[in-house]
């Protein structure tokens, strides 16, 4: 019995190990395919197309020279810098204390305020009373265009809530008793148990501000405002019709490596996040969504 | 717990920092827009004899799509701004509008909030400008615009004289648009490797049954003479409905080229209605079945198809003159493949004596002038501005500079020689300063082509002359399709192009058999879709603006 329950063990064991390589492979080879038509050399693009493997001494750093070597290019990171750390500053700010006072049972009115928020997230008012009121506030050509509007995220919101309402009651109590008021208990007792919501929630943000593109198109005017994935998108779109430019000063490589070029620098800076802050992330997103 | 604190709120004071320094940035934006103040100053020095005449300049905002996407609008420092403003008194802000669905979200935006700029391009996603124009006109946003025309004789003169084009723009009698010329029609054409022929010793094919043979021997006698099986006779891709226009040459050799009967107006409305067409799409199906085109077909995308003809997977092609010919474009090809020639082929010659190249749709950039503007007052100043565009100004936002950024010729050409390479007008640097040319500028004057497609050396030393193969396709056969523009898409236009698509697919495709009764039944599923009533009313509105008697 037990030499069955074992050996039934190793074959579940087994079973999900293929599983889980299967899925690691359907990740794994796209990514690899952006990578090696990030890299591949416009000749041998052209003559045979994108082949899986590449001679490590054939990859070409061409398209991303391209991409980064724009003129453009170190104006629009440093708007999508911008864009990114004081959206996610702005949104983490606001968010906290509206996610820390829904947490708070006992709140005056609690049940409206969730009723009207979870409003807003079923009901979307639109993209025209948004712009309405976006150019009602002159915020044409300002970056609070792109940031104010999304800066409360509902959902983001939910998440912290529920991790601030999973936080013993009774430190609060005791930071009560010794004299501090709310925010006192939120800025000693609460934000500094709460670094692993607060770094989740904040890439959340952070990586929404970082590939917000359609906004900005709607409300920047002003070509040396515009963020990174603007710029790539206009490089992609350049060379997508590249038969109406007439001139052969573009696209020392194929769009298909443009695009992946793009992808991939559009992807370094979270990349380069993730690795500091996955043990708080997991830990965050799991303590955020199970309650006692 | 300290550092905590102490990483937070140095974190705060960075952000305050940051927070500060956004703003500045905003700042030069506004100020990027010619200031009514800093204008006097200006100005004054050269009207210095009456400063008191000098009426206050006119802002006007320009909203419009660029040439070159990646290269941004002009600098705030550029030249132009300063000569409109001294030369005609008006404070020109020009704000690039995206292509596809962003542009044209952007323009409904501004619209839905009565916020449209002064002179504007009408954008739409799916190109059909004429649309976006007519959804403005009826939401009363923009001004007619016939009474203008006379203030811009030299601009009407170039940019609109074509009859047709005015009434694309006229709705109820007023025209509201200042169509601008289409970018060099009938751009695209049907092309054949010549190496390949040669070397298999074959004629250039002039009838379908010809084209059958040669594509036949392109797939089959190794014309690369690699060794391999490993090209096919035709390439191809879908765009736009049914089998797409990059296969009318095809269609076009049985009388049924497009999706809309525009060579008999007499009979006027969907070409499947003609017994020519099964015939064609039987044609095609024979190549199909041949296997002689390269199967992907149904699925490759544009891109894709371009990089395979680069590869040399095929030798018979529809293909753009630029997109085949230019510089950039042709290099790679001319690398992999050094002794290889595309030359243009003629249209082919039916079974029954049809021969159209393709349909020429002709579809320009469309230019509006808002309500508001008209209402502030700003109507004689865009017509100012629109005809300094064609006159004086055009050379400077053309091409740039006269002796700085192109010289003219003993020839009357444009050209950049001798002239710093930086500077010159085709260099990279230069684009953001050309941007209008392909929106407002160009009119497809031969100086300008001669100066847009310029001829050059390939690899083994040939003159690849694009303007050559344009001219050729130009002469050839085309039907003027140019009044599809005023035919809106069904109601039920997803499901009714479903249906067309898929059902032309299955039947070249061998999915479904084509012989009479399932093409009856074909023709039974459009009308079901209502497509009596979408011809009944495309023949309307051919007649209303004229186009159809």
């Amino acid at each position: 019995m037990l030499h069955t329950k074992t050996r039934d063990a190793v074959i579940f064991q087994i079973g999900l190990a293929i599983l889980l390589t299967i899925i690691l492979l359907a990740i794994l080879i796209p990514f690899w395919r952006v990578i090696v038509t990030a890299f591949i050399p416009l000749d041998i693009y052209t003559r045979e197309g994108i082949p899986f493997f590449l001679s490590p001494t054939k990859w070409t750093i061409e398209a991303f020279k391209q991409l980064l070597g724009h003129s453009l290019f170190p104006r629009a990171i440093w708007n999508s810098v911008i864009i990114t750390l004081l959206g996610t500053a702005i949104s983490l700010f606001l968010t906290v204390p509206l996610a820390y006072g829904l947490s708070t049972r006992n709140l005056p009115g609690r049940k409206l305020i969730m009723t009207l928020i979870l409003f807003t997230y079923l009901f979307s008012p639109g993209l025209i009373p948004v712009y309405l009121l976006i150019t009602g506030m002159k915020l044409t050509n300002n970056y609070l265009a792109i940031i104010l509007p999304p800066a409360v995220s509902v959902y983001n919101t939910l998440v912290m809530m529920s991790f601030f309402e999973g936080l013993p009651e009774e430190l609060k109590d005791a930071a009560r008793i010794d004299g501090a008021n709310e925010l006192q208990v939120l800025w000693h007792i609460i934000l500094p148990l709460s670094k692993p919501i607060l770094l989740t929630i904040g890439l959340f943000y952070a990586v929404f501000f970082w590939n917000e593109f359609f906004t900005p198109i709607l409300y920047l005017n002003e070509t040396n405002l515009m963020p990174l994935p603007v710029l790539l998108r206009n490089i992609l779109i350049s060379a997508s019709f590249n038969e109406y430019v007439e001139y052969d000063a573009f696209s020392s490589s194929s769009l298909e490596s443009l695009k992946a070029a793009g992808v991939l620098i559009t992807m370094i800076p979270m990349i380069m996040i993730y690795p500091w802050i996955q043990r708080y992330f997991t830990k965050g997103t799991l303590v955020g969504g199970v309650k006692e | 717990m300290k550092n905590w604190k102490i990483v937070l709120i140095s974190a705060l004071l960075i952000l305050s920092q940051i927070l500060a320094a956004c703003a500045p940035a905003a700042v030069p934006t506004e100020a990027a827009a010619p200031e009514p103040t800093t204008v006097p100053e200006q100005v004054e020095p050269t009207k210095a004899p009456e400063p008191t005449a000098v009426p206050e300049p006119v802002d006007i905002t320009l909203w419009a799509q660029v040439t070159v996407t990646e290269a941004g609008a002009p600098p705030d420092d550029w030249v132009a701004y300063d000569i409109i403003r001294d030369e005609l008194n008006i404070n020109l802000t020009y704000v690039v509008v995206p292509t596809g669905d962003d542009g044209e979200a952007k323009l409904n935006a501004a619209a839905a909030a009565n916020d449209l700029p002064d002179l504007l391009q009408a954008v739409s996603a799916n190109n059909d400008n004429r649309g976006a124009l007519k959804r403005l006109v009826d939401l009363g946003l923009v001004a007619p615009v016939e009474d203008l025309m006379p203030l811009m004789p030299e601009r009407v003169k170039t940019h609109y004289n074509d009859p047709l084009l005015i009434s694309l723009v006229t709705f109820d009698g007023h025209q509201y648009g200042f169509p601008e010329p289409p970018p060099l029609p009938k751009r695209e054409g049907f092309v054949i490797r010549k190496d390949w022929l040669d070397k298999l010793s074959l004629e250039v094919p002039t009838t379908p049954e010809e084209l059958l043979a040669v594509a036949k021997a392109f797939t089959e006698q190794d014309p690369d003479g690699n060794g391999k099986n490993d090209t096919y006779g035709i390439g191809g891709f879908i765009n736009q409905q049914g089998l797409g226009n990059r296969f009318d040459f095809i269609t076009g050799a049985y009388g049924v080229p497009g999706v809309w009967n525009f060579t008999d107006p007499a009979n006027f409305g969907l070409n499947i209605r003609n017994d020519k067409y099964p015939e064609a799409l039987a044609y095609f199906k024979s190549l199909v079945d041949a296997k002689v085109i390269d199967p992907d077909w149904p699925t490759l995308k544009r891109d894709d198809f371009r990089a395979r003809w680069k590869q040399g997977l095929f030798g018979i092609m529809w293909e753009d003159f630029a997109a085949l010919t230019n510089k950039s474009n042709y290099e790679p090809f001319d690398t992999n493949f050094p002794d290889a020639e595309w030359i243009p082929v003629p249209a082919l010659k039916g079974p029954d004596g049809d021969s159209y190249y393709g349909v020429d749709t002709g579809r320009g950039q469309i230019f509006a002038i808002s309500q508001k503007a008209v209402d502030d007052g700003k109507a004689e100043a865009i017509a100012r501005l629109l005809e300094w565009m064609a006159t004086d100004g055009y050379y400077l936002l053309g091409f740039g500079e006269e002796g700085k950024n192109f010289i003219i010729d003993e020839s009357g050409n444009i050209s950049t020689e001798g002239l710093d390479p930086v500077e010159a007008y085709t260099a990279p640097e230069r684009q953001p300063f050309t941007q209008m040319r392909n929106q407002l500028i160009f009119y497809n004057s031969e100086q300008e082509i001669n100066a847009r497609y310029p001829s050059y050396e390939t690899i083994n030393g040939r003159t690849m002359e694009p303007m050559k193969f344009l001219q050729f396709f130009q002469s050839q056969p085309w039907v003027d399709g140019r009044g599809i523009q005023v035919i809106l898409p069904p109601a039920n236009a997803a499901d009714f192009d479903r249906f067309y698509n898929e059902g032309m697919l299955q039947f070249v495709l061998g999915q479904k058999e084509l012989n009479e009764e399932t093409w009856a039944e074909y023709l039974a599923g459009l009308d079901a879709l209502g497509a009596a009533d979408y011809e009944a009313a495309a023949k309307q509105a051919l007649i209303d603006a004229g186009l159809l008697k």
